[in-house]
């Protein structure tokens, strides 16, 4: 496996904290780049997020029929 | 001494190999359910719409 051996020189410990926390905190960064830069997200998780165009103009699904009634 | 074939970090090259692949098997599945999320929120959000 390519670099397989980087832990015989690159202590774990040390190592994979590094490339978690990377993980974590670039991901953190453009979540929060994206929630500060746009107004969609939180109108969206607020439950009132304009419909773009595309989605307005789709159909509503049609609501359930109710169950025939047994006589 | 059972192994002469120790590096910097006190792992051979057998043990540097197995940490690794559980890493990057890892990174597999998390990349996977952050793709998997990734399509909800397009689907679902107005995202790129």
């Amino acid at each position: 496996m390519i670099y397989g051996k980087m832990w015989t020189v690159v202590k774990p410990t040390v190592g994979i904290p590094i490339f978690i926390a990377a993980v974590a905190i670039s991901s953190f960064c453009v979540h929060l780049a994206i929630v500060s830069n746009t107004t969609w997200v939180k109108a969206f998780l607020q439950g009132n997020a304009p419909m773009p165009a595309s989605m307005a103009a789709a159909p509503m699904a049609a609501p359930m029929a109710a169950p025939a009634a047994k006589k | 001494m059972s192994n002469g074939n120790v590096s910097l970090t006190g792992l051979n090259d057998a043990e540097s190999e197995e940490l690794h692949r559980n890493l990057i098997q890892g990174t597999q599945f998390f990349g996977m359910i952050a793709a998997l999320a990734h399509l909800l929120a397009y689907i679902y959000s107005p995202w790129l719409k």
